[in-house]
């Protein structure tokens, strides 16, 4: 290896033909990867998901998934041969280091761990500790999840940096979708939205919270709706409590909004709101920003540098309702002209240009 | 000698830098620098410096700072002092590089450019300093070989900002608070917070003899460019044999004149602190050898200690009797003493559980108008003058086979930890020497130690302790700096002494002191290259008493009452102030720290800590 042709091997949950948050970060990851001038080959070895419908970058090349956890990690030792010469291992997943680190040592590949949200936050079992520490650099989706991870993570400061989630073109602002106004019966109506699943072990997302501080908010501005899409188990929970609170008739169950609709539900949409203690970085605040909303997010987790410091929206107490519904009926009054920084700061341009310096530093 | 800091908002994604927070955090430091303070941001808000002055060399506007380059590529915030900046000046002005001041700042702009990160290798002097390349995006930090000037910085992962104290980090309000708990176990291990840790998890001190760079990626390690355990461990062995016993006594003056000499660069007049010691005696008299006519000295006086041992005053009058010098002896009150601990405890950057000598006698030489003062500090771990050069050998060798019987050490330490129950007089710290002193670096941690590790959990909250001594592994801490390890007893003990007690606590606290005052305090003991002349000479010494090198030392020998004067410690009334002082009665809070056998070290460190 000579700093121009760098053998990569990716070991993650899901990549292409995978689904969600963590998926869509790997395939934004590897594709910067791929069009890095010094990589040569990359193999990913994903443990879940599809056979991917979409074509692959050059240079990479996509095992298929091998389900449980043993066959994974057998897979991914036997893999090792035909691969070949390994210069880096990129490893998407905290969970997956124990097989990670050996590999590395194995192969003498430098090793490269990818953070994302709560499960890096607390201390783990002595076993990750341990295979946490061989990494030779670790990439955190933002500030607060590096810093959590730096309270019990027994490395370097210097050697864990921070690689952000980027924003595709396709988050951008348009006119409200008729279809689906007439669907949710939104005409006239001002629209508070949240996009994430209900699950109930995420509640920390804020779902009731925003329920709660919705009679504040109805009494300055009666014509708003609350339109919550997603679904999941804690949605029976949630349909309850805005029974509780007499607000039934102003909140909108959307369900599960299908890849392909959810930029029409961003326009659909004047202000975002998810008032979470719990993300990682919070994706979805930088797609309904660069969709035209106004962006409420807490002040405790990763949503402050998808706010940037609160230069792309509202940073609030997230546990603190009059704030929120102040922040809410405020938001709900101003226009948002914020969609071009949005995209600008956290294009895949500058995403990628940061994958090539750091794996300078990590070969 | 000045305060600096720094904003690089380094990341793609981070705002630019705040100008407020800048501002705030240089102004926290407005006594470093009360001459000037300048500030410098980057066309396009990716990277700002501030400055704070304290004018030495070249007084006039030349010297300020921030300062550019003529094609303003390169712009340098700088604290300290560049003892050999004349000769290096000459030599780049040979090379054909033109100046525009007479300031020691240019010098290292000038010297960066022509040799990058390695001019570190060409300094002498204390200093901590950040150069802007504009060329290449990059920061580049570095700090003197022992530590004398610190230099802190926090990395949140969009942005590194730096400074020369933590206090003023902070100030700028955009780091976060969370505890270090390695950092406070240190303190109540030590007395003093050891570096690279500080009391805050993200803020960080850049480590002596080291150097950072920043680019857009963030910093990289800290590479370290010196150690003082490679210079023992070379000393001890081929440089050693170039030197006859004989030939010590001469080789120690010429270097102790060679170092003096360099300590005096100034462009205002140069005073020195004087005790009853011979490490400042004699550095009073090295200085008139080396020429200097008028010199202030200054001594603290205390009416408690009047017609006693303890008393420095009188000797040290003798000492400027003898060597002719513009003699002051300032005395200080218990009720001066209680004005000032507010002021004290706000002017400490860290917790430390010392300085207050220093405090006082830097006051004592601001209202003299001095803005320089000499000090003696650095003979100690230069020449073995702590009992721990002759403690820490000694049970190395009478422990190393029972502290490595299995269970020993434990078993002694329960069986004295619960004896203390009958025998309350009984030193804590003997519960250790057991399952410590069978090492060097366990030794030292019974010699210096104020707690031991299991007993942080009568100050602090047990979870943070565990954490804390995961964290830190004060054992390893200490061996970091035996590495390389040097072959005898004595540079062992030196190295531990000048890496860990010295660094941490001796220089951060005269640091600190000081510069509440205004005053530079510089250290001729304390030297890259005296070290490695002197390292070769003692070890050719034999069992001669260091000591007695130095105070031989200049031309006129000091009177023998400062040589056969037994060492007093730490000699002024501040601890039974301190126990009378209702601000500093936190540890009466704590039963385990009530007790009468109560060393009074633990219970201020409890007060600090509490603060």
């Amino acid at each position: 290896m000579n700093g121009t042709d760098i053998h990569v091997s990716a070991l993650v949950t899901d990549a292409f033909g995978g689904f969600g948050g963590i998926a869509q970060y790997n395939r934004d990851f590897l594709t910067a990867l791929a069009q890095t001038n010094c990589v040569e080959r990359i193999t990913v070895l994903p443990r879940l998901g599809d056979i991917p419908i979409e074509t692959l970058p050059t240079k990479l090349r996509q095992h298929p998934a091998a389900g449980n956890k043993l066959a994974y990690a057998l897979n991914a030792f036997a893999a090792l041969g035909p691969i070949g010469r390994v210069d880096t291992i990129f490893c998407g997943h905290i969970h997956m280091m124990p097989i990670a680190a050996p590999l590395a040592r194995l192969s003498g590949a430098s090793l490269w761990l990818q953070i994302h949200g709560i499960e890096a936050w607390e201390r783990p079992s002595r076993l990750l500790q341990w295979s946490v520490r061989q990494a030779n650099l670790v990439t955190a989706v933002s500030r607060h999840t590096r810093r959590r991870f730096l309270s019990w993570a027994g490395i370097a400061p210097e050697k864990v940096k921070v690689l952000p989630n980027t924003i595709h073109e396709k988050f951008s602002s348009g006119p409200k979708s008729a279809n689906l106004l007439d669907r949710y019966d939104l005409h006239g109506s001002k629209v508070l939205l949240t996009v994430s699943r209900l699950a109930a072990s995420e509640r920390y997302k804020g779902h009731d919270r925003v329920i709660e501080a919705l009679p504040l908010v109805l009494a300055v501005c009666p014509q708003m709706r609350y339109l919550i899409a997603g679904d999941g188990d804690d949605r029976p929970r949630l349909e309850e409590l805005t029974k509780r609170h007499g607000v039934t008739d102003k909140v909108v169950f959307a369900g599960h909004v299908p890849e392909d609709e959810l930029v029409d539900h961003f326009r659909l949409a004047d202000v975002f709101v998810m008032p979470s203690l719990g993300e990682g970085f919070g994706i979805v605040f930088l797609q309904a920003a660069a969709c035209g909303l106004n962006v409420i997010a807490g002040n405790l987790d990763g949503s402050v540098d998808a706010l940037a410091d609160g230069r792309l929206g509202r940073l609030i107490d997230p546990l603190d309702e009059d704030a929120l519904a102040e922040a809410i009926i405020i938001a709900l009054s101003e226009k948002n002209l914020q969609s071009a920084e949005v995209v600008d700061r956290f294009s895949p341009g500058r995403f990628g240009l940061e994958v090539k310096g750091l794996l300078r530093h990590v070969v | 000698m000045c305060g600096i800091n720094g904003i690089f908002a380094y990341h793609y994604a981070a705002n630019p830098v705040d100008r407020s927070e800048l501002l705030r955090t240089r102004d926290h430091m407005a006594a470093r620098g009360p001459d000037g303070k300048g500030e410098w941001i980057a066309n396009d808000g990716r990277v700002g410096f501030g400055h704070r002055r304290l004018a030495i060399i070249d007084l006039t506007d030349g010297g300020a700072q921030p300062m550019a380059s003529d094609d303003g590529s390169l712009i340098i915030t700088f604290n300290g002092e560049i003892y050999n900046y004349r000769e290096l000046r000459q030599d780049l002005e040979a090379e054909g590089h033109v100046f525009r001041s007479n300031s020691d700042t240019e010098v290292l702009l000038h010297l960066y450019a022509v040799k990058g990160e390695a001019m570190v290798h060409e300094l002498r002097g204390m200093f901590a300093f950040a150069i802007w390349n504009n060329k290449r995006g990059e920061v580049f930090l570095a700090r003197d070989p022992y530590g004398i000037k610190p230099l802190y910085y926090a990395d949140d992962g969009w942005t590194l900002r730096f400074a020369s104290s933590v206090k003023a980090l902070m100030a700028g309000g955009r780091i976060s608070t969370d505890p270090e708990p390695a950092g406070w176990v240190g303190f109540y291990l030590f007395g003093s917070v050891p570096e690279p840790f500080t009391t805050y998890r993200e803020v960080r001190a850049l480590p002596a003899g080291a150097t950072l760079l920043v680019d857009a990626q963030g910093p990289q390690m800290p590479h370290r460019y010196f150690s003082i355990a490679a210079i023992c461990a070379q000393s001890d062995g081929e440089l050693a044999t170039s030197y006859k016993v004989h030939n010590a006594q001469k080789q120690t003056r010429a270097a102790l004149i060679d170092s003096v000499r360099a300590h005096l660069v100034a462009d205002v007049p140069v005073g020195a602190f004087l005790s009853a010691g011979i490490d400042s005696g004699a550095l009073v008299g090295l200085m008139r050898d080396v020429g200097q006519e008028d010199v202030t000295t200054v001594t603290l006086a205390f009416d408690e200690f009047e017609g006693q041992h303890d008393d420095e005053a009188p000797i040290a009058a003798e000492v400027a009797h003898h060597f002719g010098t513009r003699h002051h002896r300032r005395l200080v009150t218990e009720r001066e003493f209680q004005d000032d601990l507010p002021l004290i405890l706000e002017a400490m950057d860290q917790p430390s559980i010392d300085g207050l000598n220093s405090w006082f006698v830097s006051k004592a030489a601001r209202e003299l108008g001095l803005k320089v003062a000499i000090s003696g500090l650095g003979g100690d771990e230069l020449f073995g003058g702590y009992p721990s050069f002759s403690d820490i050998p000694r049970w190395h060798r009478l422990l190393a086979v029972p502290s490595r019987m299995p269970f020993l050490g434990e078993a002694a330490r329960w069986a004295i930890t619960a004896g203390r129950t009958f025998w309350p007089g009984l030193n804590p710290k003997s519960a250790g020497l057991i399952k410590y002193g069978g090492s060097f670096a366990g030794g030292y941690l019974l010699r210096r130690g104020l707690f031991m590790p299991w007993e942080l959990e009568m100050v602090m909250d047990p979870a943070m302790a565990r954490d804390g001594l995961q964290r830190l592994e004060p054992l390893h801490h200490i061996r970091q700096a035996l590495d390389p390890m040097p072959q005898s007893s004595f540079a062992k003990v030196a190295t531990l002494e000048a890496s860990l007690y010295m660094r941490n606590q001796l220089l951060r606290d005269t640091d600190w002191a000081s510069m509440a005052h205004s005053l530079e305090v510089r250290v001729p003991l304390v030297d890259s290259h005296l070290l490695v002349t002197l390292n070769a000479a003692r070890r050719a010494a034999g069992g001669l008493d260091g000591k007695t090198i130095l105070a031989m030392s200049p031309a006129k020998s000091l009177p023998d009452t400062v040589i056969h004067r037994l060492k007093t410690g730490f000699t002024t009334p501040i601890a039974t102030w301190l126990q009378r002082d209702k601000r500093a009665e936190r540890w009466k809070k704590r039963s385990s720290l009530t007790s009468s056998y109560c060393p009074w070290a633990r219970r201020w460190a409890y007060s600090v800590g509490a603060a």
